[in-house]
């Protein structure tokens, strides 16, 4: 530990008689505390504060104040040794650890994208690794996966991601991150009716793999509203019947109704249905059937259904 | 089986946290204020005279209010600090959410002394405008410590934009015209609608959360903007809230490959698609179903479900408390929000707010 002699603590006040959730300080936390936040307030920006503001941190990540204190140390220090890069690197580098340690810290993210922004040369290189760490760790974490597309904007660098997602919905294809990412990446790439139609494809694909699986038959609708303006084929139509037995189009007893595979894929036909003229008694009797055998257990929200389309 | 809701040790795990914690606390300790708020609000939901009981504690919560005045103007800004350690003279801590819980804390508490001779609404509205991004309309949750600007190393979401809008209705700032004194409103409201999603629901870069969902639609509601959003996609988000509702019957129980599912689950609802259910999200689920159904209407849910989840299957009947699903241990936070819940379906609870229903000052 550095010499702090010369600095006077500012404890933290407590043991009073009306505080409420009273906390059992250690000593370690006590002392850290004091000598932190008496540094902030005479604003030091020396190492020796840099390294305290790592051990408040790692004592009480959610510190707000240290985090923001430690940046500003950061940024003086390297203006002061005009070596900014390399002073960025080397934080970047200890925020890395800090996350390989507490990944559940939401605080480093943010951190993070205000370190970037100040680097004169930013790498996604530099990220990616971490990146995939993190989302391996933990692979629906919605702050790593809102950083990942923060870094893709910040970058303008989509090339790594659809095969990304593709591994990730490969390892689950139940992933609704990397199904959502898919879709923000497929948007941005401005695919031509090509790569649409495999697009299409690759999604059907997984459908048949997994007919029961709500983010696959998201990401369908997802393309065709938005490159195919929501103009259903004959095709697809076609497709989503072969998993729902065609209950839609004749009219069926409750007792008489037979196993599906898939409840996704009849909402998904009564959807469309329900919006063509000559299809609505279909769109009834899907969502009549999602009601009483289906997915009962959103009975009254397909009965509203029924009701808006009369 | 157990089928009711075992008060008495859930007012027992509450009081606790407000009594002396074990160092393992120590992480949670610059956020103090938000276990107060959680714990206080928790037991004001289950109906204990919390004014009774923590009236002399009000004296030492005033003490994390502070004004703080820039140095470069004559500005003035005020609001609350999250805890003692965060108090350093001269150093700006104070922090968006921790003056929303001090502020709910004090309202449940009945505080008079602190909304009518301490509080300084401009202030603390100040503050709160301060920590709008002015470019994107977002907040942020603290300032620099040293200047009147967002802080730099913190980013806007809608979280922050809930919690500014919620204190400033709760200051007394609720119509249109007063809150342009502070804060850029169609900003804020292009903001929040630039966080919809294609599939329904509101969340950063198109992915639907069922959090984000209730705080951007109580601050459109709290600003009397939910009209703001087309019935196209209020239908739509009607769906996607619905479906968040788990369930073990028909062919929802084709999941046998998904990590993510498990058939005991039944009632509960999830924060997004393909994840377990979780107590918490009953409660955010709820809330913005509430906002998006006609007063007087029936939810288009099965709430009797989701109270049997809660009671059945995350409430601790050993120590009390809830945990977020049947493996955890309870915490504060799911505990909270799992009475916060089962009191919002029986209308004692207002979501938008967080607060008991009927508490006035």
């Amino acid at each position: 530990m550095d010499n702090f002699d010369d600095v006077t603590p500012l404890p933290i006040e407590t043991e009073l008689e009306d505080e409420l959730c009273r906390i059992m300080y250690t000593d370690e936390y006590r002392e850290t505390l004091g000598l932190a936040r008496a540094l902030l307030q005479a604003g030091e920006y020396s190492e020796r504060a840099l390294k305290l503001t790592a051990k408040v941190i790692s004592l009480a990540p959610a510190f707000y104040t240290i985090w923001n204190y430690r940046y500003d140390i950061v940024m003086h220090l390297a203006t002061q040794r005009g070596e900014v890069a390399e002073a960025i690197d080397r934080e970047l580098d200890w925020v890395d650890e800090v996350t390989l340690n507490n990944p559940k810290n939401y605080q480093i993210w943010s951190y993070k994208q205000a370190l970037l922004q100040k680097h004169p040369f930013p790498s996604f290189k530099r990220e990616l690794p971490i990146l995939q760490m993190m989302i391996e760790d933990d692979t629906k974490n919605y702050h790593v996966w809102s950083f990942r597309k923060w870094c893709v904007l910040f970058f303008q660098d989509f090339s790594h991601e659809l095969s990304y997602s593709d591994l990730l919905i490969k390892r689950d294809i139940y992933n609704n991150s990397a199904w959502t990412h898919r879709m923000f990446v497929f948007k941005h790439s401005e695919p031509d009716s090509t790569q649409i139609k495999l697009e299409i494809d690759y999604v059907k694909d997984k459908i048949e793999l997994v007919p029961q699986n709500v983010s696959v038959w998201s990401y369908l609708r997802g393309l065709y509203e938005n490159f195919w303006d929501s103009k259903y084929d004959e095709s697809i139509i076609k497709f989503a019947a072969s998993f729902t037995s065609n209950v839609q189009d004749f009219d069926h007893k409750d007792s008489n109704l037979p196993e599906i595979e898939s409840s996704h894929a009849l909402e998904f036909l009564a959807n469309i249905y329900a919006y063509q003229e000559n299809k609505k008694q279909n769109a009834i009797r899907a969502y009549l059937a999602l009601s009483s055998k289906y997915d009962p257990i959103r009975k009254v929200y397909w009965q509203r259904q029924i009701s808006l389309i009369k | 089986m157990i089928s009711q809701l075992d008060n008495r040790k859930h007012v027992k795990f509450l009081k606790r946290h407000l009594e002396l914690l074990p160092s393992s606390h120590q992480e949670h300790d610059p956020n103090k204020m938000a276990i107060i708020f959680y714990s206080i609000m928790g037991l004001a939901a289950l109906k204990i005279d919390v004014c009774k009981e923590y009236k002399a504690n009000l004296h030492w919560l005033h003490k994390h209010y502070r004004t703080i005045r820039s140095p470069d103007s004559q500005e003035t800004i005020s609001g609350f600090t999250g805890s003692f350690s965060m108090l350093i003279s001269s150093v700006n801590c104070l922090s968006l959410p921790n003056t929303l819980f001090a502020i709910l804390t004090c309202r449940t508490l009945k505080d008079e002394e602190f909304f009518h001779e301490i509080i300084d609404p401009k202030g603390v509205a100040s503050f709160v405008g301060r920590c709008q991004d002015p470019e994107v309309g977002s907040f942020t949750s603290t300032l620099d410590y040293k200047r009147l600007i967002p802080s730099p190393v913190d980013t806007g979401d809608l979280r922050f934009c809930y919690i500014a809008v919620a204190i400033l209705q709760l200051i007394g700032f609720t119509n249109e015209g007063e809150l342009k004194e502070f804060i850029d409103v169609e900003k804020l409201i292009q903001y929040i609608l630039a966080q919809q999603c294609a599939d329904g629901g509101f969340g950063s870069y198109g992915e639907p959360h069922a959090g984000y969902t209730s705080c951007a639609l109580s601050a459109l509601s709290l600003l009397g903007k939910l009209d703001r959003l087309s019935d196209c996609f209020k239908e739509r988000t009607i769906s996607w809230l619905v479906s968040r509702q788990v369930s073990n019957q028909g062919c929802m129980r084709f999941q046998e490959g998904n990590d993510c599912f498990d058939s005991e689950d039944h009632g509960g609802f999830q924060g997004r698609e393909n994840k377990f259910a979780d107590t918490c999200y009953v409660f955010w689920c709820l809330n913005s179903l509430r906002l998006l159904t006609p007063d007087g209407c029936e939810l288009p849910i099965q709430p009797d479900l989701a109270e049997d989840f809660l009671i059945n299957r995350t409430q601790n009947n050993v120590i009390g408390g809830f945990s977020k699903n049947d493996q955890d241990d309870p915490d504060l936070y799911h505990t909270c929000l799992g009475i916060a819940a089962l009191a919002m379906l029986d209308g004692s609870f207002d979501g938008v707010l967080f607060i008991p229903k009927g508490i006035t000052v």
